[in-house]
């Protein structure tokens, strides 16, 4: 009977562990991307936090920093740009935590087209992602003082759809490609590296930073929160380690998880080793002097037709309030 | 809360002046159905406004029209840029070359037997195709530019008309046939005289669906690559920055480009179909 009594306690106690819930609004559709976050709620390292952890793939009409304000997230995945961008707009959107140490976002051309360094721009046609995403490339003109509005002696810029056809067809002479994704997806449409120049934001002094992790300001004066985000942070970042080490099981997990059944296993073994490259410099804690290239590059294109941020953050932009607890 | 009372209170007060305003004899005359109409949109954003500050909605779910309205006097030059491009150059030259292609097609459809059997059914086929899978194709096609969107309105567009015109080909009344026929009418004489105005109001009512047709065609085309500027370029981008005032300013430019339109054909139709029972006064 006691031993009963015990087993009965021991299992309330876990169900009220149990209670914390937490939402993940993920930036794209379930892949590699997101690597941590599928490994750690597949091997069970949230549960072993006593967190029951719900993550919500994104996809190209869905911005994850309207899904925080509309209350569909508890903390979402966004890139550095966009969360500060939202937070001019009034929406105080906090960097807890910062898995992507490194950018995985590049810049390619075809060398048939004849662009051999950025001096060569000048007149060429560009593919950019917008939908938040445009801000690097922007600052990037900015710094090379092209402009962008198809005047003579600057660039033509064309809204890229998510996928490499605008290089492959010749419509552009260089596109936006992630190191993770469609740069691989250039490869395997039969052009090789040698034929390709390959501009890096971080290179060209205009990096920022990616996917990191963000919340709403107001609930991080809850120390109950903080907690709740510091024990997911730390299952989080356990999961992104193992998927480094394990980059083939985090590719089968990945699939697995794919509702959409869209994803193929090679592409995101592939993915999976470019992203680990990006991750293996982090333990999770955000590093001010990232933070602050990101808003140097920002500050360096203010114009009105693309305003990321129009001044520097007002306020805690980000914290390591979190990151402190989860990595003590 | 004063906001929503305020707001709840206007509304109140709007719908029995408009009750009154309806029933009164200057509400049986033009100005007076102008008057009940314009204070109906009005409630409305007075409603949606009191709701939104009452409720304290972020901006970023949505915006006020106090905020949208002043976003759409400050960016004009961007919204005309965005109309010519997406509603000028995508949607009405789409929209022209699918209708005649449709006319062309329903007429030659009805004069062959053969035709009817084959192109309706390919017409049928090519609707069913969802835009969110042919768009990206067609620019791949077409290019980044107006082109590609213009083609996927063709696509839109064709088969309503089609449809509507081919049904309204074979809308003749016997007795009129049997007339043509003792007159001895050619084929031209008998399409001219009789059957292409007994497909008019047919032929309109495709058209006033095509119009809508065309315009979300042209937009959501912009969604799978296009150039830097045009309406479904500005609402995808600007959603992804949060801009949520500019993405209303740009739908109410939509709501108003549609409704010219669909109003400008419904001008047309009572004009050329004066004759149909429907347009009677």
């Amino acid at each position: 009977m006691k031993k009963f009594l015990t087993a009965a306690a021991l299992a309330s106690l876990a169900t009220s562990a149990q209670a914390e819930d937490v939402t993940l609004q993920l930036k794209w559709v379930t892949q590699a991307q997101f690597a941590g976050y599928y490994v750690a709620k597949d091997k069970g390292f949230y549960e072993e936090e006593g967190l029951t952890v719900t993550i919500k793939p994104g996809g190209p009409d869905i911005a994850p920093e309207q899904v925080i304000a509309g209350g569909g997230a508890d903390i979402i995945t966004t890139w550095m740009p966009a969360a500060l961008a939202a937070r001019e707009r009034g929406l105080p959107l906090v960097n807890i935590a910062q898995p992507f140490k490194e950018g995985g976002l590049k810049f390619t051309c075809l060398k048939d087209s004849g662009v051999e360094t950025t001096a060569d721009f000048p007149g060429r046609t560009l593919g950019v992602w917008f939908f938040g995403n445009e801000y690097p490339f922007y600052a990037w003109m900015a710094k090379l003082g092209l402009n962008t509005d198809g005047a003579e002696g600057g660039v033509t810029v064309l809204k890229q759809a998510f996928n490499v056809d605008a290089l492959l067809q010749k419509q552009a002479d260089c596109i936006s490609v992630m190191s993770y994704n469609e740069y691989g997806q250039v490869i395997d449409a039969g052009i090789s590296e040698d034929q390709l120049v390959t501009f890096t934001y971080k290179d060209e002094g205009v990096g920022v930073l990616e996917d990191g992790l963000y919340v709403l300001e107001d609930r991080l004066a809850d120390p109950a929160f903080v907690e709740t985000m510091a024990k997911f942070v730390r299952a989080s970042m356990k999961g992104w380690k193992y998927a480094e080490a394990n980059p083939d099981e985090a590719a089968e997990i990945i699939v697995e998880n794919d509702e959409s059944g869209a994803q193929r296993l090679e592409h995101q073994q592939y993915m999976m080793s470019e992203v680990a490259k990006l991750t293996a410099g982090s333990d999770g804690k955000l590093d001010p002097a990232d933070f602050d290239q990101t808003v140097a590059t920002l500050l360096a294109a203010v114009s009105p037709d693309n305003p990321a941020i129009t001044k520097a953050p007002e306020g805690m932009a980000w914290t390591h309030a979190v990151t402190d607890i989860a990595l003590k | 809360m004063i906001w929503l009372v305020g707001a709840v209170l206007v509304w109140l007060g709007a719908w029995a002046l408009n009750v009154r305003l309806a029933a009164s004899a200057f509400g049986r005359t033009r100005a007076g159905r102008l008057a009940v109409a314009t204070l109906f949109g009005i409630t409305l954003l007075v409603l949606w406004e009191g709701l939104v500050r009452g409720l304290a909605v972020s901006p970023i779910i949505l915006p006020g029209p106090s905020v949208i309205g002043p976003k759409i006097a400050a960016s004009l030059p961007t919204l005309w840029a965005d109309f010519v491009q997406t509603v000028v150059k995508g949607a009405l030259s789409g929209f022209a070359i699918g209708t005649a292609a449709a006319f062309v097609a329903a007429i030659a459809i009805d004069r062959s037997p053969f035709l009817q059997k084959g192109l309706l059914p390919i017409g049928n086929f090519v609707s069913a195709l969802p835009i969110v899978g042919l768009a990206p194709v067609l620019v791949m096609w077409f290019g980044f530019d107006w082109h590609s969107k213009a083609a996927v309105v063709v696509v839109m567009v064709f088969f309503p008309l089609l449809v509507n015109m081919v049904a309204g080909l074979q809308a003749t009344d016997p007795l009129h046939r049997d007339l043509m026929a003792t007159y001895s009418a050619s084929y031209p004489q008998r399409l001219m005289k009789l059957r292409l105005p007994a497909a008019m109001p047919f032929f309109f009512n495709g058209l006033k669906i095509a119009a809508t047709l065309a315009l979300i065609g042209a937009i959501v085309a912009e969604f799978f690559g296009s150039p830097i500027v045009g309406m479904g370029f500005r609402i995808s981008t600007e959603v992804g920055r949060l801009g949520l005032d500019m993405v209303w300013a740009t739908i109410a430019v939509a709501a108003l480009s549609g409704s010219a339109l669909y109003g400008l054909i419904a001008l047309i139709e009572s004009r050329v179909t004066f004759w149909h029972p429907s347009q009677r006064k």
